[in-house]
């Protein structure tokens, strides 16, 4: 049977010795959010918005605990005033895993913005990033996200994109 | 009561290795220096920003369940997320305390008043949110009990410290802390390594 997305992360992060999970659920990660929350080797902790996450993620690191945000591509809007000012005033990484939502051919026009802002976002606030599509290279990626994020203790962004999950 | 009591009184009951995450708005170095006098060492996190200070104190109480974490949060921060009391009220980290140095107004940017003049209660919006334990000091006594109790129960508080605006003590430029956001998140961490037997930040990831 082939590996759920949720499970691909979770061997990821684990890989990374990367143990809290925070995040504001959508429904292209929903597998992410619910096996995080029901596996016990994880902690799972849900947010109000973001930005919130955002630090929360930054305190976890600074105390010694790798830390993963997990959203919609549309929560880096949110988060910007958070990210921009742990990365470039402090130097603390927020790992983040985002949703690929509004990509061309997407129906739902509302999600187009989500698309259409989130690479310019990320290259504003200089936070390296990767697309990726396929289950193969989920678990790499993710400890690699980890990795990146500890070795430059700069943000970095890992987004999953169709046909990886949903979305139009 | 005024910043300089609400400091005096705090640092009074806090234990050596207890964590502080602080955001000193204007006039800052003053304030850092005279918090440092108050509680020398390394355990103070200062140099974050309005707006996530309780959010990445709840981080750190997470990652660190074995010390004792106090948030020094203000009423024009925490306003601008409040629902992160809302997270701590479902997630209810027991070593986690915040204290709100609520003095009713923008006083770094020439005292506007904040929504704490008016009608707003941030202990009872925390209290109605769900936080187990909050309450509102109004004088120098009642705020060193009120978190000293909050600080050793074992459970998620927060308590609101009412205090006048005013400007810093006045110390010469050689008193003065020199700090830096980064250095002083280093400093942290190194120290947060020291103490805990942990590694933060490698010099290098060879995983």
């Amino acid at each position: 049977m082939e590996p759920h997305l949720g499970s691909l992360v979770l061997e990821g992060l684990g890989k990374a010795k990367t143990h809290v999970v925070v995040g504001l659920p959508d429904g292209l990660l929903r597998d992410v959010y619910e096996r995080a929350a029901s596996d016990a080797r994880f902690r799972y902790i849900g947010v109000t918005n973001e930005g919130e996450g955002a630090s929360i993620v930054a305190g976890c690191w600074t105390g010694g605990q790798r830390a993963v945000l997990v959203m919609e591509n549309s929560g880096i809007r949110v988060a910007c005033e958070h990210l921009a000012r742990l990365a470039h005033n402090n130097e603390i990484p927020v790992p983040m895993i985002l949703s690929l939502r509004g990509d061309l051919g997407t129906r739902a026009f509302r999600a187009h913005g989500h698309a259409q802002s989130m690479e310019p976002l990320l290259q504003a606030m200089r936070i390296p990033y990767k697309i990726i599509t396929r289950k193969d290279d989920v678990v790499d990626s993710v400890a690699g996200l980890i990795y990146h994020a500890i070795s430059s203790q700069h943000h970095a962004a890992l987004v999953f994109a169709p046909p990886l999950i949903g979305g139009a | 009561m005024n910043r300089e009591d609400v400091f005096r009184a705090v640092a009074g009951v806090l234990h050596p290795d207890d964590i502080t995450v602080a955001w000193f708005g204007g006039e800052r170095n003053q304030w850092k220096t005279l918090w440092h006098e108050l509680h020398p060492g390394e355990a103070t996190m200062s140099s974050l920003f309005m707006g996530g200070l309780t959010a990445f104190a709840f981080g750190l109480a997470v990652a660190l369940p074995n010390r004792r974490v106090l948030a020094m949060d203000s009423d024009g921060s925490l306003l601008l997320g409040v629902g992160i009391l809302c997270t701590l009220a479902n997630e209810r980290p027991p070593n986690l305390t915040v204290l709100v140095l609520d003095n009713e107004c923008y006083e770094g940017t020439g005292r506007q008043p904040t929504h704490t003049s008016g009608h707003v209660d941030l202990a009872r919006l925390a209290d109605g949110a769900g936080i187990p334990r909050t309450a509102t000091a109004r004088d120098p006594q009642a705020l060193a009990a009120t978190t000293a109790e909050m600080l050793e129960d074992g459970e998620l508080g927060l308590v609101v410290a009412k205090f006048e605006p005013g400007p810093p003590p006045a110390y010469p430029p050689d008193r003065l802390v020199p700090w830096d956001d980064r250095e002083g998140k280093y400093r942290f961490i190194r120290y947060l390594e020291h103490t805990e037997k942990i590694s933060i930040k490698p010099i290098y990831v060879d995983e």
